[in-house]
Formats: structure tokens, C-alpha cells, sequence
């Protein structure tokens, strides 16, 4: 075999270039961090990387989703047992107007009394989150109950339809109650004309419709603790959630490191690999062009 | 006294011969760097005697010629234009594949924080800050896909220019070639200066064949004939017949004597562009279109059929300027809608006949981040994923076919060597050879002078 001297030129650069390519990929691999620079480097981890890119981006908006409304519902549940502690207030009240024995003054007393319980409900059912009213359905942007100057309070005007947001791909929490659920259900008329007929029996010293009236109280108190039941539930499985959350979060950077990330230990191992051999093919190059038939001729 | 004056005539012959040697040798060592060279190599012969009284007439040098092998050569030449036409496709896709992002900053990273405007709409319908939020978002996202349209579009003008370049390249290449058969036919076969015309040509047309697939026909008197694709003439004799480009389509084919033959030039630089931007670029636009055009659409059918601030309906988000036929050229013309761009109040986040302050549609919408809406089998990243997957897998492909027929293409750039190169070792013996030849047959020719000088003596 007849060794040429471009042969041997063009073995020794090519030889250089592969070394120094090689050396070069760890370099920037152990510097990066990164093992895909682009998508021809690993076309199915780049896939994969993507994928994993769009489950993290969709675990962390969960999970300010659910923080979001774990604050709504803190919120919600703090004015819920306001309103259970109203209710109980009003049945006192109510209860101390009642009998024969009650004078005008102590009448007129509880119905003051029972007039600011009334209107404290008003302003709990009122109650706002982030702009939004939280017992007005659907239409959270309509108060669900108004009210001008201290004439009667308005009928419900938010929607019976409940909003809810996703937590998770298949879980949504509820969000904006119905206000009607809680302060009527399935009464004939809700909480606040109930209010006023009972302030007016107190003020009348009729029984009968003080009677009626802490029934009333006692339908809503029945509500409202059923609601609160609920919301415990959903703050309870919100919390379940978040910490479900960080574990996907958790898993899914794993992944994604795995996909990604650098093997260092792999990568300096072959960066050593590849300087050893870079230095080698530099010797090699060196040796051989340093050997020719002239040298000897001279 | 005639046979010692034949000895002295063919010392003579025979130091004019080594001087030939080393001549040649000289020329070997100083070309031992000139790209195309082919070793030059000297053919002696013994003159035979007149007469059967002589011993012989001594050496002649009978030839000089190239160590070509012209099955190596025709091997290099089909090889080639393989190894070129994935080098160029793999350096049209290199560029494509960068523009198209690291995977969480791209569409994908667009895509994302689009949804998880509506998700924070959800959780808000009424604050204006959500609403803005998802405008801002949106504008994101439609100018990531037009970015990424005019990006595709670029690489396939820039290829489209590349083809138009390596065109004219084939003609000049042509040129040259048709001027060299021409000095050939002119000169002559005998003529020494053939061989360094051959080498120049042998250059030449290795520089054609990795421009184009190229067929190569020796002629009789040293040149050659060139055809491309189906047979089409390039260089017959010293006619250089050129190649065009005209517009076809938006982009430039390439014609031979009036006929396209763009579809016939398959391999070589030129082939390789012309498939990048005729089939892969397009593919990927084609991919980008319908991933936008999906993404407006599911987008505008929940959004339209939404509840705005306003209490309105029947509004798209998305918009596609200029107007667009099927998804052609969605990525490129996808922009929010000026009218709801300019009043965040009438993105829709309430559902279908529901109240302002409802959500249902800001929830539909950031749910499609998870729906399957691509026939039925992927999401939008899933989509934009396979995109991103089919650009690294015709990268990668290219890179690794460039590098499987670089290497065929060194074994048999080694195996011309073999034959052509040059070896500095084998010149340096063949250099003390003819050395040394020389110097035998100078003392050969001082003997037989002495020998004469001796003779004349006698007669003196």
C-alpha cells in the first residue's frame, strides 16, 4: 500500500477534528449542564422535554389555582361562621322578646338588636374576594343583595348556577356559592324578610311570629352549617391537593432533569476521555509528519 | 569507431533519460500539495541494437503519464454528490432547528402562558388585570407564531437563493471544463501539457459533482462529456451548455435548454437544497399553519360562543390577517382581533348565556392546554412537540447520512491516493535512483570518451 502524504495530511486533520469535536461536546455539556443543545442532539428527549415543559407549566398554574382558592375559601368559611354566629346571636335576641312579661322597652331593644344582626347577614352575603362576591353564583359581579338607605333589603339577584375553578385536570372546586341556597333553601321567602317579620313580632309582642321567625333561624343555621361542612371539605381536599401537587412538581423536574441535564459524572468522564485522546492524536500527527525518507538523505 | 560513437549517442540517451526521471520526480515533489495532481510517471524502454552486433542502443524515456485510475475517479464521482446533498441539508436544517427554540421557550412557553392567562381569568372574571393579562398573552402567542412562520419563510428564501447561486456555480464549473476540452482537442494527445489539463479538469469536475449528480463520459482525445439528471447536456466537447433559474411557484427552478429539470437533481448540493426548501421546509410549515390554525380555531369557537365583560357575544379572540383559505399560512397571518385587542372588557370569560362574572368560558378555554383537540389524539404542545421532533429527526438523519458518506467518500479519496498521491518516501528513492542511474551513466559516457580519446591517440 502506497502512503501518501495528503493521506496522511487529511488522516491527521480528520483524526484532530473528530478529538477536538468530541472534546468540545463534553466541554459544553459539563459547562451548560445541559446534554440537548438542540433538537438533533436527542430528537425523542426533546420531545419528551417538551411534554414535560407543558406538565410542569400546568402544575404550577394548578397550584396557584388551588393557593388562589384556598384563600377564597378561608375566606368564604370565615364568613359562614359569622353568619352561624349571627344566627345564634338573632335566636337570643329573639328568644329574649318572647313571653308577656317583656316590656315595650325591652321589646323595642330586641328589635333593635335583631335589626343589626339583619343587617350584618346583609353585609356577610355581600362579602367580596378579588373583586368577585362570593354568594352570588355565577354573576359574581352582581351584589347579591341590595339595599338603599335602610329600606328593605333587595331579593337575590346573583345567579342559582355555582362557579367553580380547576384545580387539577379532573377536580374543580367551587368558587361563588348560590346566596339563595343559604339564606332561603327551600323556604317560601329568604332570611331577611324573615328579619323583618321577626323584628316586627318582637316589636308587636306576637309570639306566634317570634315563634316563626326563630324557626326561620333555625332552617338557615341548619343551611349555613351545611355550607360551612362543605367548604371545610374543600379546603381539607385543597390542602390534599397542594401537597399532591408538589409531589407531581417534584416528579416532573425529576424527569425533565433526566431528559435534559447533564450527566456530570458521564460527561467529565468523557471530557477526560476525549482530552486524552485529542492529546493523543496530536502526538500521533506529530510523530508522523516528522518522518520522511528526505530526513534521511540528507 | 561507430559502435563506441552508438555507446557514447546512447550514454547520452541514457543521461537524458534518468535526467527525465528526475525531472519527474521534481515535478511530483513540487505538486505534492496541488489539489487534483496526479503522480506523473515515466516509462523507459531499451532501443534495441541495429545489429546483431551491438549490444543495444541503450534507454528511452517512451511516455510520461498520470497514475489515474478512472474507476476511482468515477467512484468519487457518484459518492460525492451523496455526501454533499446531506451536508447541505444538514446545514439548512442546523439553522431551522436553532430558530426553532429550546423546548420551554418557545411556542410550547407561549401556548403556556396563553392558558394560564385564562386560568387566572377563571379565577378572576371581573378584574381587568386578568382580561389584559390575557391580551397581552394572546399577542404573545399570535406573534411567536408569525416569528416563527417568517423564520421557516427565511430559511426557505435563504435556500431558494442558495439554489440560484449554486446554478450559477454549474455554469461557470461548466465553462471551465468546455475551455479545458477545448485546449485538449486543440493540443493534442501527445502534447505533454495534457496531463496537467486532465488534472485541472479532474478538479473541476469534482467540484461539479459536489454541486450536482453528474455523469461523466471520457472522449477519446482526454476530455469529457458532462450530462445532469435525465441525461441532460452540460459539457459535450468544448460546448458548455448553461443552465437557468426562473421563478416557478415563488422559487427558482432550474431549466436545461428550456426544460425544467429541478425534479431530476436529486443529489449533490444543489439537490439537497432543493429538497430542504421544495419538501421539508414546506412540511414544516405546513405543520406550523395547521397548529396555529388549530389553536385560533378551538380558541374562537369557545371564546365566540363566550360572554364578554360587556354582556356580548359572538366574538372571535384570534383573527388571521390577511385572510386565509383552509390553514395555509395561518401561522404567518394569526393576530388577536383589533376590536377585542382594543378593549380587554370584551375578552369572554363567561360561559354561553351565563352572567358576567361567570367563568365557564375562561375555564373551557384554559382546558384546552390538556385537550386532545388535534384529531383527536394530541394537544397543541403534543403538536408543536412532534414538529420540533420531525426538525431534529431530518437534522440528525442528515448529519449522520453526511458523516456515514464522508467517511466513504475519505476511503475513497484514500484509494485514489493510493494510486495518484503522492509519496515523499517513494520520491526520495526514486530521486537517489535516478541519481544514481545518472551518475553511472556519466562515468559510462567519460569511459567510452576516454576509450575514444585513447583510439584517437593510436591514430595520432
Amino acid at each position: 500500500m502506497r502512503v501518501t502524504f495528503n493521506a496522511q495530511n487529511r488522516n491527521s486533520t480528520a483524526g484532530l477534528e473528530d478529538s477536538a469535536t468530541r472534546l468540545m461536546e463534553f466541554q459544553r455539556q459539563v459547562s451548560t449542564g445541559k446534554r440537548i443543545e438542540k433538537p438533533s442532539d436527542d430528537p425523542s428527549a426533546t420531545l419528551g422535554s417538551i411534554g414535560e415543559h407543558t406538565e410542569t407549566a400546568a402544575i404550577d398554574q394548578y397550584a396557584r389555582a388551588t393557593d388562589s382558592v384556598a384563600s377564597r375559601l378561608s375566606v368564604i368559611d370565615t364568613v359562614l361562621s359569622d353568619l352561624i354566629m349571627q344566627i345564634e346571636r338573632g335566636q337570643v335576641s329573639a328568644a329574649s322578646a318572647r313571653g308577656s312579661m317583656k316590656t315595650h322597652l325591652q321589646r323595642d331593644a330586641a328589635a333593635t338588636d335583631l335589626e343589626g344582626i339583619r343587617d350584618t347577614i346583609f353585609s356577610d352575603m355581600n362579602t367580596a374576594f378579588n373583586g368577585t362576591y362570593v354568594f352570588s353564583g355565577s354573576a359574581s359581579t352582581v351584589a347579591p343583595y341590595t339595599r338603599v338607605g335602610s329600606g328593605p333589603i333587595s331579593a337575590y339577584a346573583g345567579s342559582t348556577s355555582e362557579m367553580v375553578v380547576d384545580i387539577d385536570q379532573q377536580r374543580a372546586v367551587k368558587i361563588a356559592f348560590n346566596g339563595q341556597l343559604v339564606t332561603q333553601g327551600t323556604d317560601p321567602q329568604d332570611i331577611f324578610v324573615e328579619f323583618d317579620n321577626l323584628i316586627a313580632a318582637v316589636r308587636a309582642g306576637n309570639d306566634a311570629g317570634i315563634d316563626a321567625g326563630m324557626s326561620a333561624l333555625e332552617r338557615m343555621f341548619d343551611r349555613v352549617s351545611t355550607s360551612q361542612g362543605r367548604v371545610g371539605a374543600d379546603l381539607r381536599t385543597v390542602d390534599e391537593h397542594k401537597v399532591r401537587l408538589s409531589e407531581l412538581r417534584r416528579a416532573s423536574t425529576k424527569r425533565l432533569s433526566a431528559l435534559e441535564d447533564t450527566n456530570m459524572a458521564e460527561a467529565i468522564t468523557g471530557m477526560a476521555q476525549a482530552d486524552a485522546a485529542y492529546r493523543a492524536a496530536l502526538g500521533a500527527v506529530n510523530t508522523v509528519t516528522r518522518m520522511s525518507l528526505m530526513d534521511y538523505l540528507r | 569507431m561507430s559502435s563506441l560513437f552508438s555507446s557514447l549517442t546512447a550514454a547520452a540517451r541514457a543521461l537524458d533519460a534518468q535526467r527525465f526521471g528526475l525531472d519527474a520526480t521534481g515535478q511530483n515533489i513540487a505538486n505534492v500539495n496541488t489539489p487534483g495532481y496526479t503522480r506523473r510517471v515515466i516509462d523507459m524502454a531499451a532501443v534495441p541494437p541495429e545489429s546483431n552486433r551491438t549490444a543495444g542502443r541503450g534507454v528511452d524515456v517512451v511516455a510520461i503519464r498520470s497514475a489515474r485510475d478512472l474507476m476511482i475517479e468515477r467512484r468519487l464521482q457518484q459518492e460525492v454528490p451523496a455526501e454533499r446533498r446531506e451536508a447541505a441539508l444538514a446545514d439548512v436544517l442546523g439553522v431551522v432547528e436553532v430558530a426553532l427554540g429550546k423546548p420551554g421557550e418557545s411556542i410550547d412557553a407561549a401556548l403556556d402562558r396563553f392558558f394560564d392567562a385564562f386560568s387566572n381569568l377563571s379565577q378572576s372574571p371581573s378584574s381587568s388585570v386578568a382580561r389584559q393579562e390575557v391580551l397581552l398573552q394572546a399577542e404573545s402567542l399570535a406573534d411567536t407564531f408569525r416569528d416563527m412562520a417568517e423564520r421557516i419563510a427565511v430559511s426557505q428564501r435563504d435556500t431558494d437563493a442558495q439554489v440560484v447561486s449554486a446554478a450559477q456555480d454549474i455554469n461557470g464549473l461548466a465553462s471551465q471544463i468546455a475551455r479545458i476540452n477545448e485546449t485538449i482537442a486543440r493540443t493534442g494527445e501527445s502534447a505533454g501539457g495534457i496531463l496537467s489539463l486532465q488534472d485541472e479538469q479532474s478538479v473541476l469536475v469534482r467540484q461539479l459533482s459536489e454541486i450536482v449528480d453528474i455523469d461523466v463520459l471520457q472522449r477519446a482525445d482526454g476530455g469529457v462529456d458532462i450530462t445532469i439528471g435525465n441525461g441532460r447536456a452540460l459539457v459535450i466537447g468544448e460546448n458548455g451548455y448553461q443552465v437557468q433559474t426562473s421563478v416557478v411557484a415563488g422559487v427558482n427552478h432550474v431549466f436545461s435548454a428550456g426544460v425544467d429539470v429541478t425534479s431530476e437533481l436529486s443529489a449533490g448540493k444543489i439537490g439537497g437544497l432543493v429538497y430542504a426548501r421544495d419538501v421539508l421546509l414546506p412540511g414544516y410549515q405546513t405543520s406550523l399553519d395547521s397548529l396555529a390554525y388549530e389553536v385560533a380555531n378551538n380558541v374562537n369557537t369557545l371564546h365566540a360562543a363566550g360572554v364578554g365583560g360587556d354582556g356580548g357575544t359572538g366574538r372571535n379572540l384570534f383573527t388571521f390577517t390577511p385572510a386565509i383559505v383552509g390553514s395555509a399560512g395561518a401561522a404567518g397571518a394569526i393576530a388577536v382581533n383589533p376590536l377585542v385587542a382594543a378593549d380587554g372588557n370584551l375578552v369572554a370569560a363567561a360561559g354561553p348565556g351565563a352572567p358576567v362574572g361567570d367563568n365557564s368560558t375562561a375555564r373551557d378555554i384554559a382546558a384546552l392546554r390538556q385537550a386532545k383537540v388535534i384529531g383527536g389524539t394530541a394537544t397543541f404542545n403534543d403538536a408543536w412537540g412532534q414538529l420540533v421532533y420531525r426538525v431534529g429527526r431530518d437534522s440528525q438523519s442528515a448529519q449522520n447520512e453526511q458523516h456515514g458518506r464522508a467517511e466513504i467518500v475519505t476511503q475513497v479519496d484514500a484509494l485514489r491516493d493510493q494510486v495518484s498521491g503522492i509519496s515523499l518516501d517513494e520520491e526520495a528513492v526514486n530521486l537517489v535512483k535516478y541519481q544514481k542511474a545518472y551518475e553511472a551513466n556519466a562515468r559510462f559516457f567519460r569511459a567510452i570518451d576516454s576509450t575514444l580519446d585513447t583510439l584517437l591517440g593510436i591514430l595520432r
